[in-house]
């Protein structure tokens, strides 16, 4: 290719800021991860095949202990929610970490742009892998196991989705600031945060299983309030077994979006300096 | 704030904790990386921090590159303060480090560039022109659609280095550049650098190195930096001259035909000699107090039937001003160091 | 393919304690004990809750059916599965992007299964704390039963052992496997134990299972592992399902042994193709950073 630029001269164009510097770092930071999957495509059986094979294990228990139908629905729903929590845990979360060990870190946090749009891209660059999964265990679970839906309103059920999203997607780069701290422990809390979290936030069974205070406290994870609602929105007897009215729900929702966005934008320049402070941003702590 | 000074520290001083194994109990608790540093770097300087391993040339590059809070004192660049305006100077600045290993392995060189000229907030399209036109400065142009894994080290360090370039900073910070480079390519990145510079005269670049002549043959000042403290600053040429008054001389003969070296020293103007024999030859070294008493150390030797093999002046060198300042050479510390870590 | 020559065995020993003391140092220091203790307890024992929840909504809180005591062991053991797959074949990732050591081991004279086994065994030890908790969680508070009189206690130490050099087997394949491809996920080892989870009888038996895919649980051995814990401990609780009721003990271990000696060989040809592949592409210091 012809090239006419003399790249040792002073640039004769700007540099852009702002939001447009938010959306270029988004595109950017997904851009590694989107691509690398296209060139590698292993992923597609160890992100997408393997976990509806696990989730469908659930569907087998409930069934060899004679349970209700709309119980297997409540599995394939909650398993396909799963990829989004793993989502943030491991690509935001664990892959902040992970960075920090390769030395990308100090060049994200050297340039101009966001960490928020950093985040964002990699939760983004793992989001094809992700909604892949999501898909494939709604609708081959769904198929196999006959589940049965019943949508009233769709435009409620996308709404409750969209929030939940949010404020997991905000919730997720809150637990993403700590991990600027974290040495080695950062694997292990991550694993830590599976269990726990699919046990309290009901995703294998309806959270009204628990009483009202467990599963209040619960609600602050937005995968539990979003599956309620949306198991009440998409099963015949989802408002049966769901915790709080679907409006409620929603409510919450939308609070904690705003409340988990604006404390991950607090709290990631407080951690940032912190990090930059006790030298733990280009070092391994142990 | 306006300054025309693109790096200054007043009395910058950083200590690390250490965690190291609890089961040892000689471990020290602190280490002091940098103690009362103070330096000015002036617009437009080509500016060398030298130092062995472990000096606090790396811990002063990542405070000032922001990556790193100091516990005491203050650091600003291009005026800005590097603990409360950290924003204000990521615009304006760009690190490489020597040996990193950043980007992403399946990701082309030319698509890891462009992912992080877009951190910066360049337009894709003149980014991916200045991308190839960097390229071609360092002789990676061939390259451009490797993955990064699949390069070699000192490919890797060329993408880098090129990344270091490709957002046009004001202050641009390479600690060691040219580790696991060619000679050719160590060259090639002098030049880059200095072509660099002379294109905009408000750039500014700080350099770390261990490397002496790499800093002699570069930087309009060093600062030379041993257990976190600056021990000297200065032009190069200015330190060297510091160093010694005399002009230092070899000779390589054939044979000395039984001429004594003190011979050497009664003549006038000349100072302490001593001879070493390599191989077949010999090897005479000399002191003058002026060079015009050359001439009498040439005569004295023709007249003897000593045959001249070769002349050689002698500057002292950086190495010399560090070894003068820390009283070993670079190598003997970090022989020492490493001496004391294993022992 | 070259031929590699017979491991010597003194290699094999000294590349696997080695990598098991490198394992436990990378695997016991991340925090401080009782942060430790704390993640020893609440992770397993969340699992287990998961199970126990969903059963206990389903059936009213009712323990004393056979299949509570049949899910909960399962469970229990099957944490193992998760472990010791996780802990050889993580190793391959990092070594190979994290520390970037990988190239160094491959160059030294050792034995590389050798090394990754003993890199797996730290997790088979924090996997044995886990299953243990497990265990005495369910026995303390949820009345599964266990009488230790009544424990087939060579029955149980033999299938054990076997079956951890099954899942090791298992885990030298995955870890093979991975030498040829990029670290898109955290959780290969993870991944596989969970789609194993179905297959295996862990958590409900086999017959619940469709007709169609019921046959590949029999050829998973980590069924017929589960099934001799299961009956080590408690015996006729566990044989009153019918899936492998028609097999005796015996019968079982010798499938189990079949099973694991089957894996192994395939492991030792898995690996020598990964191997080669891998050192033909290039692969071996491959970093893919994310």
């Amino acid at each position: 290719m012809m090239n006419k630029v003399n790249p040792l001269a002073v640039m004769p164009f700007e540099k852009v800021s702002g939001w447009r510097l938010f959306v270029k770092t988004v595109i950017a930071r997904a851009y590694p991860r989107v691509v690398g999957q296209q060139r590698e495509k292993s992923w597609i059986f160890f992100d997408i095949f393997l976990p509806m094979l696990a989730v469908s294990a659930y569907v087998f228990v409930y069934r060899a202990i004679h349970a209700p139908e709309e119980y297997i629905g409540f599995v394939v729903v909650g398993g396909a929610m799963t990829a989004f929590w793993m989502n943030i845990m491991w690509s935001m979360s664990m892959q902040l970490y992970w960075e920090k060990e390769q030395g990308n870190l100090a060049l994200y946090i050297m340039a101009p742009n966001s960490m928020m749009a950093i985040l964002l891209g990699m939760a983004l660059g793992g989001m094809l892998a992700t909604f892949l999964r999501a898909i494939a265990i709604i609708l081959l679970g769904s198929l196999l196991f006959h589940v049965q839906y019943a949508i009233g309103n769709f435009l409620q059920l996308l709404g409750v989705f969209f929030a939940a999203m949010t404020a997991l997607y905000g919730l997720g780069m809150i637990t993403a600031s700590l991990f600027l701290l974290f040495g080695r422990e950062a694997d292990h809390l991550v694993q830590l945060a599976q269990e726990p979290v699919y046990l309290v936030s009901g995703f294998y069974f309806p959270i009204r299983s628990f009483n009202f205070w467990i599963a209040a406290a619960a609600s602050i994870i937005p995968l539990t309030l979003g599956l309620d609602a949306m198991r009440q929105l998409v099963f015949p007897s989802g408002a049966l077994l769901g915790f709080l009215n679907v409006n409620v729900e929603l409510s919450v929702l939308l609070v904690l979006c705003v409340v988990f966005l604006f404390g991950a934008r607090a709290l990631l320049g407080y951690m940032e300096r912190l990090a930059i402070r006790e030298g733990r941003l280009t070092e391994s702590r142990r | 704030m306006v300054s025309n000074l693109a790096v200054e520290t007043e009395n910058l001083g950083r200590i690390y904790k250490i965690h190291g194994n609890t089961r040892e109990k000689n471990v020290r608790k602190e280490l002091i990386a940098l103690q009362d540093v103070n330096l000015q770097v002036r617009q437009g300087e080509l500016f060398g921090l030298l130092g062995p391993n472990g000096a606090g040339k790396t811990t002063l590059i990542k405070i000032l590159t922001t990556l790193l809070a100091p516990n005491s004192g203050r650091a600003f660049v291009s005026g800005f303060d590097v603990a409360k305006e950290p924003e204000k100077i990521r615009p304006l600045i760009n690190m490489v480090s020597g040996g990193e290993s950043s980007g992403y392995g399946l990701l082309t060189v030319r698509e890891n560039l462009w992912m992080f000229s877009q951190f910066y907030g360049l337009p894709s399209r003149e980014s991916y022109q200045r991308i190839d036109a960097l390229l071609k400065l360092v002789g990676l142009e061939d390259r451009i659609h490797t993955k990064s894994s699949d390069l070699s080290t000192g490919l890797r360090q060329k993408m880098n280095i090129v990344r270091g370039f490709l957002t046009d900073p004001q202050v641009l910070f390479l600690d060691e550049p040219t580790l696991g480079l060619d000679v050719g390519a160590s060259r090639a990145v002098r030049n880059l650098i200095r072509d660099w510079l002379n294109q905009d005269k408000t750039r500014t670049l700080l350099l770390t190195t261990h490397y002496m002549v790499e800093a002699d043959e570069l930087c309009d000042r060093v600062a030379i930096i041993n257990h976190g403290r600056v021990l000297a600053l200065d032009k190069p040429s200015v330190l060297k001259q510091s160093l010694q008054r005399e002009a230092l001389f070899e000779i390589t003969v054939s044979s000395l035909n039984g001429l004594n070296p003190s011979a050497l020293e009664r003549l006038p103007g000349v100072g302490k000699a001593t001879c070493q024999e390599v191989g077949e030859l010999s090897k005479l070294n000399f002191s003058l107090q002026e060079e015009a008493a050359l001439a009498g150390v040439i005569n004295l030797l023709t007249e003897s039937n000593v045959r001249i093999m070769r002349l050689d002046k002698h500057e002292p060198t950086l190495e010399d001003v560090f070894v003068n300042l820390v009283g070993r050479s670079m190598d003997e510390i970090e022989k020492e160091e490493s001496d004391d870590e294993q022992g | 393919m070259e031929k590699t020559s017979a491991p010597n065995r003194s290699e094999v020993w000294r590349s696997f304690w080695v990598a098991t003391w490198l394992g436990w140092q990378i695997e016991s220091n991340w925090t401080q004990p009782f942060l430790f203790a704390i993640y020893s307890i609440i992770k397993p024992l969340a699992g287990a809750a998961i199970l126990v929840v969903m059963y206990s909504v389903i059936t009213q809180g009712n323990f004393n059916t056979p299949i509570f005591p049949y899910l909960y062991y399962g469970n229990a053991f099957y944490q193992y599965v998760g472990a010791i797959m996780t802990g050889v074949s993580w190793a391959v990732i990092d070594d190979r992007e994290h520390y970037k050591t990988l190239k160094y081991m491959y160059i030294a004279p050792i034995n590389i299964p050798a090394y990754w086994l003993g890199r797996g065994m730290a997790r088979f030890l924090t996997g044995s704390i886990s299953v243990l908790i497990t265990i005495g969680f369910g026995v303390l508070f949820l009345h599964v039963p266990l009488i230790f009189a009544n424990v087939d206690w060579p029955l149980f130490i033999v299938a054990l052992l076997v079956g951890v050099s099954m899942l090791a087997m298992m885990g030298l394949i995955l870890a093979s496997i991975t030498l040829l491809i990029a670290h898109h996920f955290f959780l290969i080892g993870e991944a596989v134990a969970g789609a194993l989870f179905l297959l295996s009888g862990a958590i409900f038996p086999l017959d619940v299972l469709p007709a169609w895919i019921r046959p590949v649980g029999f050829v998973v051995p980590i069924t017929y592992w589960l099934e001799l814990m299961r009956r080590s401990l408690i015996g006729n609780v566990a044989q009153a399902f019918p899936t492998l009721s028609r097999f005796s003990n015996l019968q079982l271990l010798g499938i189990l042994i079949g099973l694991t000696i089957l894996f192994a060989i395939a492991s030792t040809f898995i690996y020598r193709f990964c191997d080669y592949r891998a050192r033909e592409l290039g692969l071996i210091d491959r970093v893919t950073n994310y």
